[in-house]
């Protein structure tokens, strides 16, 4: 059964303006509990205009969004309820800290909850736990933290509301390669752990062909492609024309291919390049 | 919304106002403003309605624009309004009529008059602020502050007016930026559950500081960078800077004057006649 349904929605920006313009238009789909979904798209492509929908920040100017079968804005007074259903990590979510201790600054979203003092210490403890901030921290400013950090900090505040679908948008922006590798592994860690839905929109096509089950292309407000990562990145050509590209192993890959060499298309991560690479030498070697 | 506020915004267009120099449009609207208050009766006001309304025609601005602004001042005219309407009209002459309300409040019908002259003079100056702006871009208008307030520099205020200039431009550039950031701001904030649209005043208030607190912070991040980035461009105020575009009074301008002044005299001239 599906988790999260959309349905024919098209959000129109400045209506009645001459500004007007459909940042998304007509897109439907839906996604099975527990699936990591990829977002690609060019900018403006309206990957960030779908994702607020999800969680009702937006309302749909057409279509409707489905959350477990319901219609999230039956009734709009519980809209609240459904944003600590869904949660949405915004870009740069660091910028959003606010207050004097890192501890209080997670309890924000769960306070909102209206869950107990106790129940909100058990929940930081266990999300703390999980994206690895130590105990020390919790009593630090939010703001003499590092930028990593920070966002580690920004993004457990999100997760602290224990949401069953969690949305990225770009959370990997900007950090180093460490801080990069340490914000998805919450991520996986994260879905795997409470079996959420995670829906990341990224340019990074690296993370994406690491974690991600589907990805979802959008291109110019529609939706251009919606499958198996493997699928998706296989449509090399076509991702190029819109002006995406594929994992740069993959490139690489390609280019081997092209110069003749017998290399399959859908290569899509560092380990399986060099296991194929690994039986082509020695392939090679045999037959010298 | 903060979305709706056009006070303060330049609207591109091709128009005679718009191509009239700042530092004309700026002199002129300060006469006018003067002049608004300076008109006594409604026959000298109403040339200046005349005036008013005739250039917003020529700054070929959509009326919607002008009235989406007056909406936004509502409250002031009606509060302006009730005043003028409850406490003015006991001089000396009769009014044609007296309105008795309730707990003694009366509306007489000089009262009437006076209020409804008292908005038309609060619409006269908010439209004509308004166009100035509607119809000046926010880097010519400082430069047309910059150039009027040069005579300072005789008396050692160069560097002041050059910085206060630098001020205001620089401020006018990041409205637009704020709005945009206080949006993002709000909607992570909401997306944690944050209520701000319910519950009483205090919690409200109370409910902002969510948003108050990274605005501000992100501004004084952003003020840094951009001194940074200026004195990475050799930006060391205003010492030895000279622009692209020198501003220079041409035909259309001293026909502006022209007739302004005509106005203005006008206004005298009723006056002193009726």
């Amino acid at each position: 059964m599906s988790v999260l349904e959309v349905k024919n929605l098209t959000h129109t920006y400045d209506g009645n303006t001459p500004y007007m313009h459909d940042a998304v238009k007509n897109v439907s789909f839906s996604i099975e509990k527990g699936e990591i979904i990829g977002i690609i798209g060019h900018t403006g492509s309206g990957k960030s205009t779908l994702v607020q929908h999800l969680n009702g920040l937006l309302k749909p100017s057409d279509g409707e969004i489905l959350l477990d079968n319901k219609n999230i804005w039956e009734n709009p007074k519980n809209i609240r309820a459904i944003r600590s259903r869904v949660g949405l990590v915004f870009q740069y979510p660091e910028y959003q800290l606010f207050e004097d201790t890192v501890y209080k600054d997670i309890a924000f979203g769960p306070k909102n909850m209206g869950l107990t003092e106790q129940e909100i210490s058990i929940r930081i403890k266990e999300i703390c736990e999980l994206v690895g901030i130590k105990d020390e921290y919790l009593e630090k400013s939010p703001f003499d933290l590092s930028g990593g950090e920070k966002r580690r900090v920004a993004i457990a505040g999100v997760m602290a509301m224990q949401p069953e679908i969690i949305i990225f948008d770009e959370p990997v922006a900007g950090l180093d390669p460490m801080g990069r590798a340490s914000v998805v592994k919450m991520i996986d860690d994260y879905s795997k752990k409470y079996n959420a839905t995670v829906l990341i929109i990224s340019h990074n096509m690296e993370d994406m062909a690491l974690i991600a089950d589907k990805l979802l292309v959008m291109n110019k407000g529609e939706l251009a492609l919606f499958d198996t990562t493997e699928n998706v990145f296989r449509q090399h050509e076509y991702l190029k024309s819109i002006g995406l590209n594929v994992p740069m192993v993959t490139q690489i890959m390609l280019s081997l291919r092209e110069k003749g060499i017998n290399i399959p298309n859908d290569i899509f991560t560092v380990e399986k390049a060099v296991d194929y690479l690994m039986t082509f030498v020695k392939g090679g070697n045999h037959n010298a | 919304m903060l979305k709706d506020i056009t006070f303060g915004q330049y609207f591109d267009n091709n128009s005679f106002v718009h191509k009239l120099d700042p530092r004309t449009k700026l002199i002129l609207l300060i006469l006018i403003i003067v002049f608004i208050f300076v008109s006594q009766n409604w026959i000298s006001l109403s040339i200046l309605i005349a005036f008013v309304l005739f250039s917003m025609i020529l700054s070929k601005i959509p009326l919607r624009m002008y009235l989406k602004n007056l909406k936004a001042i509502l409250p002031i005219i009606i509060f302006t309004m009730l005043i003028n309407l409850f406490y003015s009209g006991n001089g000396e002459i009769e009014p044609a009529w007296t309105l008795n309300l309730f707990w003694g409040l009366k509306i007489t019908s000089i009262a009437l008059i006076r209020a409804l002259y008292m908005i038309v003079r609060i619409l006269l100056l908010i439209i004509a602020s308004a166009e100035l702006t509607y119809t000046t871009t926010p880097n010519s208008l400082t430069d047309g502050i910059e150039k009027l307030l040069s005579p300072l520099r005789f008396i050692g205020l160069k560097k002041v007016v050059h910085t206060l200039a630098m001020m205001m431009t620089i401020a006018l550039r990041f409205i637009p930026t704020l709005i945009e950031e206080t949006f993002k701001i709000m909607n992570a904030q909401k997306a944690r559950g944050a209520d701000l649209e319910n519950g009483k005043l205090l919690q409200r208030i109370k409910a902002l500081i969510p948003i108050l607190i990274p605005l501000l912070i992100s501004s004084v991040r952003r003020a840094y960078e951009l001194a940074e980035a200026m004195e990475c461009r050799c930006y060391n105020g205003g010492e030895g800077r000279v622009r692209m575009k020198q501003l220079k009074y041409c035909l259309k301008d001293y026909i502006a004057f022209l007739t302004v002044f005509a106005v203005c005299g006008l206004v005298i001239a009723i006056n002193i006649v009726f």
